[in-house]
């Protein structure tokens, strides 16, 4: 059993090195939604990044959440482990969220509670619910894995992949399919839409910037809207810094109660 | 304890004035375009909340008022020179006990003495074991006149003047917190809730609250533990007292006898949720062979939880608590003339709904102990709503119930309240 997943890792990561040119070629759409979730999710080995979203309601309220996130990528596509330390705002602050992901089953979460210096485990959950209040999703943030969904590519340009995804187990999701629009370049998707079951689109994430940092394409500014109430959440990131040889060791407990500041600090 | 406090605050005051303008390491320069503004030097937080809560009906003990409270927090953390220092307190005006009230909540060091050898020092709150509200192997100080009373979750746990270090090794990890001086529970005295007197016989309040021999003797936690492949493994150890008075001297004081624990828990994904099993045998160092009627039996701990999300945004949790009494013959052949034979067993299940709305800002839970050995229970409603990133409304009901007075949770059947809190925070 451990031989077939470790055979199957290897395999993925042969398909790897992503290579831009020959990102191109690429006709297979599951292998295409493969490459767009390596470009989003795993860039470099690991990676710190620094992220606030500003969180508008439907009657144009703003509410802010701040946090910095550590990762380290076990392999490209597959396990990966994720700190998210949040600083603002005040009633969050020092609250800490931890995610094992893993892939041959349910990701492993838990979240400490300064308050009571309590370290609760979460239940694997509906991941297509509110990141902390925001109209991001927890799948929008650690990625929606490409296994759960059947692709077809409905159009392609020179410059983008057009991709819609139909959820093979459809009671486990709101929507009935999605569409992301893949830019060939990057191979990060630019734009997925959710339609619900009437056909009629009701929520859009979008990348809104793109910046090369160290060589790796980088959302900068994204944006989700949930197209019937009007409400939007904004999020950005900086300081974001890729390769820094983060140490399996830091994902843990200890993190947790005693953050690792070395890994911390904010710089370009 | 007052020496770590002292030790605490000279750490505290230790830092140049000149170290202020750095950067904190959470926030950074953003360099704005959402008008935000950035912290600089120092972070102040906290939040100013007015709390209050009415007993159900009129008690011969208490006035109708439970809780009715003035509450300002301010807390502040600053990391120098790898040495995070964190000072968290409370000023409180507190019409039931008549007074204002400070307290220190949090005033620690907390840094890395080696690659894998961290230290925290001063006062703090502690926490560990798999329980929801229940406490096998968590001998840190609870409060529970707060918890019962309606005050935050968070005040369930009062703070600890503490040593604490934590190693972490390839195969496993060591927590060790040292208390020189014994911190006990904020025990339910009469003082804000009415309670059974064994001793008296009856219900009583603040017009029979009675000394308390507190011994001034030191507390010694450990806890071993180690995650593998997603399942939490931990061994626990204590050398302290019972964290309440359950025990009496010759002169019929109530006070706190010797107590050692060992135990276990181990947590893991099981099914489509999380379960958890614990247990613990407490020793009853003053009386280990149960023939002693004023000191409390030793005693075996037993839980079992599961957790599942039930629908979207819909949890339930549910426990098994077993509590055995050892050497339970012994008790009955010295118990005294005309006091009641306890059970041996107390077995308590508790259930916690929580259900949460799309946008995440209301929270609607409900937890339920009741003990089928004592047919007595609690009920613990709570709705927590979330106004904006400053405003917070909380809400909630403490409900006792059970058939004979003398039970745990029957036993503050008068001070069944409902609360109501609105908080600030900044």
């Amino acid at each position: 059993m451990r031989i077939l997943t470790l055979l199957s890792l290897l395999a993925v990561t042969s398909v790897l090195p992503f290579d831009r040119a020959q990102a191109q070629e690429i006709t297979d759409p599951h292998a295409i939604a493969k490459q767009a979730e390596i470009a989003a999710y795993y860039a470099g080995d690991d990676g710190r990044s620094a992220a606030r979203m500003m969180i508008t309601d439907a009657q144009g309220r703003t509410q802010l959440r701040q946090f910095i996130i550590l990762r380290k990528d076990h392999s490209d596509g597959g396990r990966q482990d994720m700190l998210v330390f949040f600083s603002r705002p005040a009633d969050v602050r020092d609250t800490v969220f931890r995610v094992a992901k893993n892939i041959e089953r349910e990701d492993d979460r838990w979240l400490y509670l300064p308050g009571l210096d309590l370290i609760k485990r979460i239940s694997a959950g509906d991941k297509r619910t509110s990141f902390v209040g925001s109209h991001f999703f927890y799948e929008d943030v650690s990625g929606r894995g490409t296994s759960l969904d059947d692709f077809e590519l409905i159009s392609e340009t020179d410059a983008h992949y057009v991709l819609k995804a139909t959820p093979l187990d459809p009671a486990s999701v709101e929507f009935s399919h999605y569409e992301v629009r893949i830019d060939k370049n990057t191979m990060l998707p630019l734009k997925s839409r959710f339609y619900n079951a009437k056909g009629e689109a009701y929520r859009e994430v979008e990348a809104v910037t793109i910046e090369e940092i160290q060589g790796y394409p980088t959302v900068t500014h994204s944006r989700v809207k949930d197209l019937v109430s009007g409400g939007q959440t904004e999020m950005q990131f900086r300081f974001t810094s890729y390769n820094l040889d983060l140490p399996d060791s830091i994902f843990s407990e200890r993190s947790m109660r005693n953050p690792p500041t070395e890994w911390l600090e904010l710089r370009d | 304890m007052r020496l770590l406090l002292i030790i605490g605050a000279l750490l505290l005051l230790q830092f140049p004035a000149t170290v202020a303008a750095q950067d904190n390491t959470l926030d950074g320069d953003w360099g704005d375009d959402w008008g935000i503004e950035e912290p600089t030097g120092v972070p102040v937080y906290g939040f100013v909340e007015a709390a209050m809560g009415s007993r159900l009906s009129s008690s011969p003990y208490h006035q109708r008022l439970s809780l009715a409270e003035l509450r300002l927090r301010l807390g502040s953390d600053y990391t120098w020179q790898g040495v995070t220092y964190t000072a968290k307190g409370d000023l409180a005006y507190d019409d039931v006990a008549g007074g204002w009230k400070g307290r220190t909540r949090e005033l620690n060091a907390q840094f890395s003495l080696l690659d894998n050898l961290d230290i925290k020092a001063g006062r703090q709150i502690l926490t560990w074991g798999t329980g929801d509200y229940l406490f096998l192997n968590d001998l840190f100080p609870k409060d529970w006149q707060s918890f019962f009373a309606g005050r935050d979750d968070e005040y369930l746990k009062a703070p600890s003047d503490a040593l604490k270090t934590s190693a972490y090794f390839d195969w496993f990890n060591v927590d060790l917190v040292w208390t020189p001086e014994f911190d006990s529970d904020r025990f339910i005295s009469g003082e804000r809730l009415s309670f059974f007197n064994p001793l008296a016989g009856e219900l009583v309040g603040p017009e029979q609250m009675t000394t308390v021999d507190k011994p001034s003797g030191d507390e010694i936690a450990i806890r071993l533990f180690k995650t593998v492949r997603g399942t939490e493994w931990a061994l626990y150890g204590y050398d302290g007292y019972f964290k309440s008075p359950e025990a009496l001297t010759e002169q019929l004081v109530p006070t706190f006898s010797g107590l050692q624990v060992v135990g276990a828990s181990m947590r893991r994904p099981f099914a489509a949720g999380i379960i958890n099993l614990e247990t613990a045998y407490h020793r009853s160092t003053d009386d280990p062979h149960g023939g002693q009627p004023l000191v409390p039996n030793s005693q075996w701990r037993f839980l079992v939880g599961y957790e599942q999300e039930l629908m979207t945004r819909f949890t339930g949790g549910f426990q098994a608590y077993l509590e055995h009494l050892s050497d339970y013959s012994a008790l009955l052949d010295n118990l005294p003339a005309g006091q009641d034979e306890p059970d041996q067993n107390r077995l308590v299940v508790t259930s916690r709904l929580t259900w949460q709305n799309e946008a995440s800002d209301l929270t609607l839970s409900f937890f339920t102990f009741y003990s089928p050995t004592a047919n007595d229970g609690y009920l613990r409603p709570t709705v927590d709503y979330r106004l904006n990133d400053h405003w917070y409304i909380a809400g909630g009901l403490n409900l006792f119930f059970g058939e004979q007075q003398q039970t745990f949770f029957k036993q503050f059947n008068d001070n069944n309240n409902l609360y109501l809190r609105v908080r600030y925070a900044f």
